[in-house]
């Protein structure tokens, strides 16, 4: 186990390099962007660019990148969307509202979709299931931010029960603060919930009726304790490794979500570093975000060996 | 069940008494108590008499709650770039001079009536500046170049409000304007602002000089008195080709070339239209002898591999076209210091002096120091670090880094979230007994700036924005097009005029049509294109729409527009005069749209008649228009009906879709189909959507790979007349690939005189410049040249020649609506062109907080 989570590691580092060497290139081969002809403001613009070494070859700025990096983990300035100020900085910034978010609409979704997916598979085609399963593809085939509009509609707007936006303020526990993030919350986590109630319904139904189960019931266990002993372990293989997938959303946030509730996360961060041509806010974002994938896919597949003991990684047989 | 149904008969019941309660109240009787009892609290919240001595102030707190789509992030004014960025100026800067309105106090205007023009006061100045060009000229032998044969107009001595203050009590003294210039036009700072004090109307003597110092001098070929060709060069030492003078020649990769490319970089194009339209074998090695400036040294061996991309049937160029792409490197930049050549200096403690390379005077100098450099220097510079080859600097864009003297100071910044503005008690004018005005209803003495605090939140949906707004948390909502229907007549909504005319530009680029039309994937059986660029379909596409009601459909803010030239423009600055209300202006619009003047009592109402829109002529030049297409073989009829084979399709040049585009197409569709129908191009004319070209749509439209658009220029809307130069310029034009305006001629007679001259030269000696006629005579009509009349003259003659063109069809007259809430009223209502409504300075209100807070939890109070 040990050696292939290190191979994998060692992979994720390769993958790692290589995406940023070809995200980085990418995005300083794209034009820059022009003002209006015959601004004068351009002739400045592109000397700036000339002078903070934007005209040198490809790979001799690459190189000053990563010197940077490893030498002073310094991942330079915003030089169009947040002038003069370090990316880190305001990376950081931006981090908790789009964290807090998704964390909490993870930790809602999450009991609320598999124990509506217990629910459903345990009355397998009754009228509960059917209903359950209507809503739930109903909340998978609608996007978020038409529950978002809707939220924000009657629960903020027409009945007065929670801001129409985020507060401002960086009081992140603070129960004002908190009531604020709950249309987000709500918006984000029907999809969540539609997914993990479909992906429990799916799995649970399909190992009630294996044969084990049958053995167990034969065996004298009565059907809650079959099922919580022997069918929800085994269902689990699959729902947990998609805990951890959710787990890495948390962090990209979610762009529509955040305009809606004005919430100051990272959701248009990446986009309109791209837009505005900010390498050092992409190059952050993307090997921050290429990261994370990387160690999440890693992740998910150790956990299968700890979840599943009839899993083995890197056994050849 | 008979249990459940009890229950929900007595909840519906309950439900329904409950109703019946709350609608018998009496929202009229509640509001007009509300009135009565906030008339007396009004009065027991102010202080003071209301007398020019002792002007009434306001007890409370008052909070103005704004919101943007986009926050600042940089409002630092040496380098911002954007209007997001512009926002806190207002609140906390000042200029050196400032509008107001006139009132029947401190600042009454003669002839006028209270709050119907405006005056020009010190802000940051304490006074009018000085004329002391000849002083100037005469010291230091004449260091700042003031031409000898004038004696105003160059330098000024300013003297400065002795209260200025930063936020932080620090006095603003005239070393800090200078030290701030330095900063500003520091060479290593490559400061975005610096151009504003060197390429406009106010040019700093020695800025341009200083900013550029140690940078390389280029002048573009194409632009020179004589521009050169192969024939005059020769090669040096180095093998890089000379002119007779020895000056090195390079060829344009990034730079942009204004002549040639209309402002646009051979790289630019290159990389967008690659192989389509170049021959790329050599273009990598051209490209990588580019220096740090976007140039390549011309050689024998970078002429002839430029010559080999640009030489290309599809590109339309050959090599007798290179000298387009050439600039003469005519030196360096001497490296020069500050106080040795800029025109800002101290000349007192509290005294600056400043030297211009242009003459500038009267309104127009006033206007231009309305806005302000000044920065906190010790804060700058402690912000700034080193950033490759130059610096970059975070001063303003936090709480921490911004050291406020407007009326207002940071108190909160969250990024991409809120920004919080609260008093700024340093700030001088709430006790200089200058910022008071005399109200036009009560006549009593008030201080400007009611609010005491402003909060701007990021809110990027117009729903949430309006949701807000009914709940009484934004103080503002500016109307969707779907808001019209309930909120089109409500006495709270207020229209703001603005400068942009929105014109259908129409494709006439025969050479970049007949290329599409010669792709593979043209069917040329089914589709034309040719045909819009026939005069009299163009002139049919003009008639074809009515204006008001394409405004009222697809952009209700907004109205017809006629001409090219906004209503809002004003050419006297002292009468608030506007371009579109003068003899001249409506005269152009008449005679375009053939309008019998004879036949009106006035000019105005000659003009008040043109709707622009004629179906019955539309159908007669579509008619014209088929059979001239037919005669040119542009179009075939293979079957004889009398109708077109082929369906001209103009694709509109999308730059990101939306709603409003769809309306736009929708619009534009079905009234052509009733414009052509009965006529040869029946149901033959179709208005397609372009991928979306986000910025790229305007190179698109200019280069004629796209046919129409909807776009509009605005400049000053004190400077009607510099607006000429955007058609014809070809830096500008969007028609300049197929709109000479060095061969379009203008006979205009001018004090008598009979000038005739190409509109090009009409639009620069309109503009300060001096061009000769065809008859061999120097002109120059710029402010202060000439009349106004004759100047108003010229500009109608320009207009109505660019009308002529059909290139652009003018369609709307930009504006905007908004709803203003409860919370707050103006002063004056009528929109004054140059003061607007007065802004946060005149902003008064109803409620304070408190009271507003009560206000609103009556839900139908929040009814507008």
């Amino acid at each position: 186990m040990i050696k292939y989570t290190l191979q994998r590691l060692g992979l994720m580092l390769l993958t790692l390099f290589v995406i940023t060497l070809v995200c980085f290139v990418l995005i300083r081969m794209l034009p820059q962007p022009v003002v209006q002809p015959g601004d004068p403001h351009q002739a400045i613009l592109e000397e700036r660019m000339e002078a903070m070494g934007y005209g040198k070859p490809y790979l001799e700025q690459f190189g000053m990148f990563l010197r940077d990096i490893f030498t002073k983990f310094d991942w330079g300035v915003s030089f169009k969307n947040y002038v003069g100020r370090p990316v880190t900085e305001i990376f950081v910034e931006k981090m908790p509202p789009t964290l807090l978010v998704n964390l909490y609409s993870i930790v809602l979704a999450i009991p609320i979709g598999i124990i509506l997916g217990i629910w459903a598979a345990l009355r397998k085609n009754s009228w509960i299931d059917h209903t359950i399963s209507t809503l739930t593809m109903v909340c998978i085939s609608v996007p978020s931010f038409v529950y978002a509009s809707l939220i924000q509609y009657f629960l903020c707007f027409k009945l007065d029960w929670f801001p129409i936006l985020m507060k401002a303020g960086t009081d992140y526990f603070s129960w004002p603060m908190f009531r604020s993030m709950i249309p987000a919350v709500l918006a984000l986590s029907f999809g969540t919930i539609a997914g993990f109630t479909r992906t429990t319904r799916a799995e649970l139904t399909e190992v009630l009726t294996s044969e084990f189960m049958l053995l167990a019931r034969t065996k004298g266990l009565t059907k809650t304790q079959a099922t919580v002993r022997h069918a929800l372990k085994n269902c689990m293989v699959v729902v947990l490794p998609s805990i951890f997938g959710s787990f890495i959303s948390i962090l990209s946030g979610s762009l529509i979500i955040e305009k809606i509730f004005s919430i100051p996360g990272l959701g248009d961060f990446y986009l309109n570093s791209i837009t505005a041509l900010d390498y050092n806010i992409f190059m952050l974002d993307t090997c921050f975000y290429t990261t994370i994938g990387l160690l999440a896919a890693v992740v998910v597949d150790v956990s299968y060996g700890f979840i599943d003991p009839r899993i083995r990684m890197g056994s050849k047989k | 069940m008979k249990k459940i149904l009890c229950l929900m008969l007595a909840l519906v019941m309950v439900f329904a008494m409950v109703a019946l309660a709350s609608c018998g109240k009496d929202p009229e009787n509640t509001s007009s108590a509300a009135e009565t009892s906030e008339t007396s609290e009004t009065e027991s919240k102010l202080i003071g008499s209301g007398t020019a001595e002792d002007p009434y102030r306001f007890k409370g707190d008052y909070t103005y709650t704004d919101s943007v789509t986009t926050l600042a992030t940089n409002w630092n004014n040496l380098t911002y770039e954007t209007n997001d960025d512009a926002y806190p100026a207002d609140y906390v800067r000042c200029g050196l001079y400032t509008f107001v309105f006139n009132d029947a106090g401190l600042y009454p205007v003669e002839g006028r009536d209270p709050f119907d023009s405006y005056k020009i006061i010190p802000e940051m100045a304490a006074a009018e500046p000085v004329d002391v060009t000849k002083e100037v000229r005469a010291a230091d032998n004449n260091k700042y170049g003031i031409p000898e044969d004038v004696d105003s107009g160059y330098a000024y001595k300013i003297a400065l409000n002795q209260n200025a203050c930063f936020q932080d009590g620090k006095a603003i003294k005239a070393e800090d304007y200078v030290k701030s210039m330095d900063i500003l036009l520091n060479p290593d700072y490559r400061n975005y602002r610096a151009t504003d004090y060197y390429s406009g109307s106010l040019s700093i003597a020695g800025a341009e000089a200083r900013a550029n110092s140690g940078h390389n001098k280029y002048a573009e070929n194409g632009l020179m008195e004589t521009p050169l060709t192969l024939a005059d060069l020769t090669l040096n030492d180095d093998g890089v080709y000379c002119d007779a003078q020895g000056r090195e020649i390079y060829v344009a990769i990034s730079a942009n070339v204004a002549d040639w490319l209309g402002g646009d970089s051979l790289k630019y194009y290159v990389e967008n239209y690659g192989d389509k339209y170049f021959n790329l074998e050599h273009w990598e090695e051209l490209a990588a002898k580019e220096n740090a400036d976007g140039y390549a040294p011309l050689t024998e061996e970078t002429y002839a591999w430029h010559v080999s991309v640009i030489a290309t049937e599809a590109w339309g160029e050959d090599e007798t076209n290179a000298p387009g792409y050439w600039f003469v490197c005519t030196g360096k930049y001497d490296e020069v210091e500050f106080e040795d050549v800029v025109g800002c200096y101290a000349s007192g403690e509290y005294e600056i002096t400043i030297v211009l390379s242009k003459s500038l005077k009267g309104f127009y100098l006033l206007y231009s120091l309305t806005g302000n450099w000044l920065v906190d220097t010790t804060l700058y510079e402690a912000n700034l670090t080193p950033s490759g080859e130059t610096y970059v600097s975070t001063y303003c864009t936090s709480v921490e880094t911004t050291n406020s003297y407007g009326p207002y100071k940071l108190t909160s910044y969250q990024t991409d979230k809120q920004m919080v503005f609260e008093k700024n008690e340093k700030w001088w004018g709430w006790t200089d007994g200058k910022h008071v005005y005399v109200d036009p209803e009560d006549g009593k003495y008030y201080q400007m700036y009611q609010t005491t605090k402003v909060t701007c939140d990021v809110v990027a949906e117009a729903s949430a924005r309006k949701e807000l707004f009914l709940k009484g948390d934004m103080i503002t909502y500016g109307l969707q097009a779907e808001d019209y229907e309930a909120y089109g007549k409500s006495e709270y909504l207020y229209a703001t005029p603005s400068e942009t005319i929105f014109f259908l530009i129409l494709n006439g680029c025969k050479s970049a049509i007949e290329t599409r039309e010669a792709a593979e994937d043209f069917d040329q059986t089914t589709t034309d294109l040719q045909s819009m660029t026939l005069l009299s379909f163009r002139k049919a596409m003009a008639v074809t729409y009515d204006k008001e009601d394409f405004a009222s459909t697809v952009s209700p803010a907004r109205k017809g527009g006629y001409g090219i030239i906004g209503e809002n423009y004003i050419y006297n600055p002292d009468t608030c005069a506007r371009y579109r209300d003068s003899e001249q202006g409506m005269q152009a619009l008449c005679d375009f749209y053939s309008v019998d003047t004879s036949k009106y009592a006035s000019l105005k109402e000659a003009v008040d008649s043109i709707t622009g829109y004629d179906p019955d002529a539309a159908k007669k030049l579509y008619q014209q228009a088929y059979e001239e297409a037919l005669a040119a073989g542009y179009i075939t009829d293979n079957d004889g009906d009398g109708k077109s084979d082929q369906t001209v399709l103009i694709t509109y040049a999308v730059s990101s879709d939306s709603e409003f585009m769809t309306k736009t197409m929708n619009y534009l569709n079905e009234n052509v189909d009733k414009a052509d129908a009965g006529t040869g191009f029946e149901g033959k004319i179709k208005f397609q959507k372009s991928a979306e070209l986000n910025t790229t749509w305007s190179t698109k439209l200019k280069a004629g790979e796209v046919d129409t658009c909807l776009a509009g220029w605005s400049g000053s809307a004190l400077d009607p007349f510099s607006l000429t130069d955007l058609y014809v310029s070809p830096a500008y034009q969007y028609d300049a690939k197929w709109f000479n305006a060095d061969a379009t001629m203008l006979t205009l007679t001018i004090d008598g005189k009979e000038i005739t001259m190409d509109i090009h030269r009409w639009s620069d000696a309109l503009n300060g410049a001096v061009r000769t006629d065809d008859a061999g005579v120097d002109h120059n009509f710029g402010d202060g040249q000439t009349s106004v009349e004759n100047r108003l003259a010229i500009l109608a003659g320009i207009e109505g020649k660019i009308l002529e063109t059909y290139d652009y069809l003018p369609v709307l007259q930009d504006a905007s609506k908004f709803l203003l809430s409860k919370k707050v009223f103006y002063v004056v209502e009528e929109y004054n062109p140059i003061c607007g409504r007065g802004g946060m300075t005149y902003m008064r209100y109803n409620y304070d907080d408190a009271e507003w807070a009560e206000f609103c939890k009556n839900a139908d109070n929040l009814k507008y």
